[in-house]
């Protein structure tokens, strides 16, 4: 496959179309990947793409970790009072926020901010012959272009997680504590004697990562090969988001029933 | 019609052979881009114009034949030799194709940035230079969204010249541009290519622009070189293509109607026909 590669022509059923974008998208994977080593010479570009996909998606993460993090603790309250054992409220919000609902919330969030604005960024650039004209200028745009703003996904995505963990748990602490008045000094001196570094947040952090290569995949794969429309554009973007949604739902489950 | 064997062409193609999607785009097509002057490729639409630019770079590989660049056979070119080719030759979008993200310096900058490690000194006056070549270094930090049609491709040509390119392809560099824009671009076609003898390519379908800049023009149809010479000889319209080409006939070789079954039938005149 060459660096120029655009979209198929649909050849067969549903299935055997399907199937070949699989293989086009593990193919231009590696395509990336084999670009890695010319990116780096672009250290400012994946920069200002870590600040666009990463910084730039803090406040939506950190909104909605904390209103996470709040809702999990009032629901979590209700059960654990039944059975009397609100004293494990910080342990019970921690891990279902490190192991499970960080990664997988940021995940979602991250292709419906992140990922939508690869997928246009590189469709429009693709429809207006930029790549074509990098090329002319004998700039590979998978290394310019592709591998940069995968990287930085690469980077940002579980970084993200982890502060949309930290927020979660400051809104629960908020609700838990401050409004329904669980001791302050028992939340977290049980989640810190339950929730261990190794097992539970390098679990999750793992999870973030696979999640943010899937993503950041999807997202640069489907601009690159986008029909160069507008039309197309809007195909390619909307299928980020289907895709990414459900390529990193089923992979949590995967993933979770190997990291268990 | 026989190849006249130029002394000295920078682009020789030979037996081109292209199928796109079953199709033959290029069915042996031969010729000679001379060294030094502004050739134009005419044609009816659809005929692989742009296409045939996309061989010269290696954009596109034919399936048969040989292209030879300055000596070099693209379509034998591994990744590295390919860029460094096309290091040396600028190409002209027909929409420009500027980077949005940038303005206008560091458009032209882009190149120079990429393939020449130079004090920034020296590469902000090559800018600078490139950008008063086209009257445009007043505009140096615009973004592509604030120019006008011509302006883009003026700014376009800048970049496609800052590394003094031996070769320049110009894809359709009339398309909708208002009369004095276009006059600029044919000034500065014609500048470059006298000034700096850089070999200029000119996909092109205003023949009165042409006549204007071009010293040589090659037309072709159904994937074949089917006259060439200078605009004048051509604008004669010796042949059944020149005349219906650049004397503006709608029917001839190239048929007015696309081809179809019989009218009468498919008007359900069955009995008309007969």
């Amino acid at each position: 496959m060459s660096a120029d590669m655009k979209s198929r022509p649909p050849r067969g059923g549903m299935l055997v179309d399907g199937l070949a974008q699989v293989g086009d998208c593990g193919l231009f994977l590696l395509n990336m990947l084999g670009a890695i080593p010319r990116s780096l010479r672009y250290l400012r570009e994946i920069s200002r793409q870590i600040w666009f996909v990463g910084a730039m998606s803090l406040v939506i993460i950190m909104i909605s970790g904390l209103f996470v993090g709040m809702v999990l603790a009032l629901q979590l309250y209700y059960t654990l009072s039944i059975f009397g054992g609100t004293a494990a409220l910080g342990t019970v919000v921690a891990l279902s926020l490190y192991r499970e609902l960080g990664p997988v919330i940021t995940a979602l969030l991250f292709a419906g901010r992140a990922g939508t604005a690869m997928t246009a960024e590189i469709g429009l650039m693709r429809a207006t012959d930029q790549l074509a004209a990098m090329e002319m200028m004998a700039v590979d745009p998978i290394a310019f272009v592709a591998t940069p703003r995968f990287l930085a996904g690469v980077i940002a995505m579980p970084l993200l997680a982890n502060v949309f963990s930290m927020l979660g748990l400051l809104g629960a602490h908020l609700v838990g504590v401050t409004w329904l008045g669980v001791d302050n000094g028992t939340f977290w001196s049980n989640m810190t004697s339950n929730v261990d570094v190794w097992k539970d947040i390098a679990n999750g952090t793992w999870k973030a990562l696979a999640f943010g290569v899937v993503v950041s995949l999807i997202a640069v794969f489907q601009g690159y090969t986008a029909p160069p429309t507008s039309e197309g554009v809007a195909y390619a973007t909307t299928r980020t988001v289907v895709f990414a949604s459900i390529v990193v739902l089923a992979l949590d489950f995967v993933m979770t029933a190997f990291l268990m | 019609m026989p190849i006249e064997a130029v002394a000295d062409a920078l682009v020789e193609v030979r037996d081109l052979t292209t199928m796109l999607s079953g199709k033959a785009v290029f069915d042996g097509l031969s010729l000679d881009i001379p060294r030094g002057k502004v050739t134009a490729i005419m044609g009816p639409s659809g005929t692989g114009k742009t296409t045939l630019l996309k061989h010269i770079t290696g954009q596109m590989r034919p399936d048969r034949g040989t292209l030879r660049v300055d000596g070099q056979n693209v379509p034998t070119l591994g990744r590295e030799a390919l860029y460094a080719l096309r290091e040396r030759i600028g190409y002209l979008f027909q929409n420009s194709a500027l980077l949005t993200d940038y303005d206008v310096f560091e458009n032209v900058a882009f190149p120079l940035r990429q393939h020449a490690r130079l004090p920034e000194v020296l590469l902000r006056n090559i800018v600078l230079t490139k950008l008063q070549a086209v009257g445009l270094r007043g505009a140096a930090r615009l973004m592509p969204s604030e120019l006008s049609g011509g302006m883009a491709r003026r700014v376009a040509l800048a970049r496609a010249i800052v590394f003094d390119p031996m070769l320049i392809l110009y894809d359709e560099p009339f398309v909708g541009l208002d009369p004095i824009a276009l006059n600029q671009v044919l000034k500065l076609i014609r500048t470059l290519n006298r000034t700096l003898g850089i070999t200029s390519i000119l996909v092109a379908h205003e023949f009165a622009a042409v006549r204007q800049v071009a010293d040589l023009v090659h037309l072709i149809a159904n994937g074949r070189l089917v006259a060439s010479g200078t605009p004048q000889q051509l604008a004669r319209g010796e042949s059944d293509w020149t005349r219906q080409f650049f004397g503006g006939e709608a029917d001839g070789p190239v048929p007015f109607q696309y081809p179809a079954g019989d009218y009468a039938a498919a008007l359900g005149f069955t009995g008309a026909a007969a």
